[in-house]
């Protein structure tokens, strides 16, 4: 078995990572932006309920938090699936951190433009979807791609709950063969492709969208 | 003998040449000052001759030695060259006086004790001492600029070399900058100053020479190349710069 | 009284072992993770332009790839090279490296937020190459990047659990084996996040405390 050939076994795995992290990323982006928006609400239990979601979030390691929700919530009857485990759980945390990246961006907006929308007589619904959210959402960009790189590189964990991704893979060739320094290297780049590929679409992507005069902060 | 000779100083940046063949000297004691267009190579100049910037060709003496000659003590020429800003690049986390004394004591191995004497002296001559505790964010242009001044003045060096050392300034903090280096000027201390103020330059020097496109036109007293010069070059650019009510 | 904290005060020198041995981990990669990020910084700044891309390239394949494959890599990779290394030593090397190029990564963007006047002047004032880097330079990036510096320390704590997966047997294995002994895995769990929580909240204290003191004015963060 030459390298390449271990290449291509590890690659099978590829698709799992990428449909976990995908999906795990589009979960944290629609909790931080839902975080987000509660944000604006002035409301005090609010405002303490997003201060504990913060600090439980950023707070708790990955792997912890799996565990509790794979193989602790089934101890309440609560059973979760290997995949929704993992989705939930990158999900919960990345959530976190993007919320505070959407907080940042929504008050990087210039009031006045708010401000000048209400007088037009538009309605909050409208202020947000056709203001807020496309001068957020640009600004936002460079540290979306960091949380998907985040994110990307939990996505290991998934092989304790079961899920056959890359890891899961290279563990078994592993025991296989006995060529760990080859198999973990192959990953290694593996991975380091998909990081390069997914940043390269996130430019791409960018670029399409690029506002002169709104520059990414 | 000249403190500083320059002969056929050549600069090229890739293929455009920035100066084209610079002869110039300065005495002891003396004090020239560079002006010229946007472009004309002086800032170029002035940082050749610390050797800030490599030039391309040609000689430059200091103190009777070749400072262009490969193996040359960088570090040693520096030491004998104070250089002033014009954004004044003072250390941003040190205090006044740890700026100044920093030189002191890692360049010139003073211990602790004497390099804040000798601080705390030429801040005074400035009127810095008493700012001497603060940072750079916590003071005025002039009065960072001010402090650029002594951090460069305290080494002891030979010349001075300050480039465009009033741009960054309003008119008052510019003002009091330069009853400074007018101060400098009459102890007769050697200077070379990049400027496109024209109230500086007639203030501290001795001759101004005029450069355009990496070339020297012409060096003359303040008065006459302000006001009765005949090329057409300087003229226009006087006629920019120069307030004349 | 209920069995799971009967088991907890029966573990409980294995669970203080343990916490002493996440938070050994911590402890050790953090300062090693910032002397090898400062290192590591400098190698970016060098002249020699070969070395500069080498390093960047060490941080890119860090920085890029996930932290379990690097320390898989090494223990259970190296032993194809008959290198047997303990869980521990795996550990530590495989933490710092990977903080390290973090760290760099911070300190350069701190760098290209300098003034660089600044560095132009220490030139003219004759300070060589390293002298500017260690009087300079680092005094102010390392200022400027001690949010991003103390956030690392955090996640460091955090990643500490993963060292588990290569069995090494911290807090995390500990509370995993009380778990499993006695099927109380939500309960076990359950305490492993409190604990893991409260020990982030007193790195986080000590960090904001530490970020004050060192405040000056121009570097207000």
């Amino acid at each position: 078995m030459t390298f390449w050939d271990i290449l291509i076994i590890l690659a099978r795995g590829a698709g799992y990572t990428i449909l976990v992290t995908v999906a795990s990323v589009s979960a944290g982006l629609a909790m931080g932006l839902f975080l987000a928006v509660l944000s604006t609400i002035r409301w005090k239990a609010v405002s303490f309920f997003l201060a504990a979601y913060n600090y439980v979030f950023r707070s708790v390691p990955a792997l912890v938090l799996l565990f509790l929700v794979f193989f602790g919530l089934p101890g309440l009857g609560i059973r979760i699936s290997p995949f929704v485990s993992i989705v939930l759980s990158l999900g919960l945390i990345s959530g976190a951190y993007l919320a505070e990246i959407f907080r940042g961006a929504m008050a990087a907006v210039d009031q006045d433009e708010i401000v000048a929308a209400e007088a037009s007589g538009m309605n909050s619904m409208q202020i947000f979807l056709y203001i807020m959210f496309p001068q957020m959402f640009r600004m936002s960009i460079p540290g979306m791609i960091n949380e998907f790189t985040s994110v990307l590189k939990y996505t290991p964990f998934a092989y304790t709950v079961g899920i056959p991704e890359i890891m899961k893979e290279a563990m078994s060739l592993a025991v296989m063969t006995l060529r760990g320094l080859e198999i973990y290297l192959a990953v290694g780049i593996i991975y380091f492709i998909i990081y390069r590929l997914f940043v390269m679409l996130f430019m791409t992507f960018e670029k399409k969208f690029r506002i002169p005069g709104l520059a990414p902060e | 003998m000249a403190l500083i000779e320059v002969r056929n100083l050549v600069k090229k940046f890739d293929d455009k040449a920035v100066l084209k063949g610079i002869n110039i000297d300065l005495h002891q004691g003396n004090s020239k000052v560079l002006m010229g267009t946007s472009g004309c190579g002086k800032s170029t100049l002035l940082r050749c001759l610390n050797l800030l910037i490599q030039p391309t060709s040609g000689q430059i003496i200091f103190k009777g030695e070749d400072i262009t000659r490969p193996g040359v003590d960088v570090r040693k020429v520096r030491e004998d060259i104070g250089f002033v800003f014009q954004h004044f690049a003072l250390y941003r986390h040190l205090t006044v006086e740890e700026n100044v004394t920093l030189g002191l004591r890692k360049i010139k191995k003073m211990k602790s004790k004497e390099a804040v004497e000798k601080a705390s002296h030429e801040l005074n001559r400035v009127g810095m001492f008493e700012h001497r505790n603060k940072y750079p964010a916590q003071l005025s242009g002039g009065q960072k600029q001010r402090a650029a001044i002594v951090r460069a003045l305290a080494m002891d060096p030979a010349v001075l070399f300050l480039d465009e050392p009033t741009s960054a300034l309003d008119p008052q903090m510019s003002r009091e900058v330069v009853t400074v280096i007018n101060k400098l000027f009459l102890d007769n201390i050697t200077m070379f100053c990049v400027t496109h103020d024209a109230f500086l330059a007639k203030y501290i020097s001795d001759s101004i020479v005029f450069m355009d496109d990496g070339v020297i036109v012409a060096e003359d007293i303040a008065e006459r190349l302000f006001y009765e010069s005949v090329d057409p070059r300087i003229k226009q650019f006087f006629l920019s710069v120069i307030d004349h009510r | 009284m209920d069995p799971f904290i009967n088991d907890l005060v029966a573990y409980w020198p294995q669970i203080l072992t343990g916490l002493q041995r996440t938070l050994m981990l911590m402890v050790i990669i953090s300062v090693s993770g910032i002397a090898g990020g400062v290192c590591v910084f400098y190698l970016k700044l060098v002249k020699n332009k070969t070395l500069r891309k080498w390093t960047e390239a060490y941080i890119s394949f860090f920085i890029g790839t996930p932290l379990l494959v690097h320390l898989f890599l090494m223990y259970y990779g190296l032993p194809q090279l008959g290198i047997r290394l303990s869980a521990f030593t795996v550990a530590v090397i495989g933490f710092t490296l990977n903080v390290s190029a973090y760290n760099a990564r911070y300190l350069t963007t701190a760098y290209n937020g300098l003034d660089k006047s600044e560095l132009e002047a220490a030139h003219a004032q004759g300070f060589t190459h390293f002298e500017t880097f260690h009087l300079i330079i680092l005094p102010q990036v390392m200022r400027l990047s001690v949010p991003s510096l103390t956030n690392q320390v955090i996640q460091n704590l955090k990643d500490t659990s993963v060292a588990f997966l290569i069995q090494y047997h911290d807090f995390f294995a500990q509370m995993q084996e009380i778990a499993a002994t006695n099927f109380h895995f939500f309960k076990a769990y359950m305490t492993a996040t409190l604990v893991y929580l409260t020990l982030v909240s007193v790195v986080v204290l000590v960090a904001r405390r530490m970020e004050r003191s060192i405040a000056l004015p121009g570097f207000e963060t």
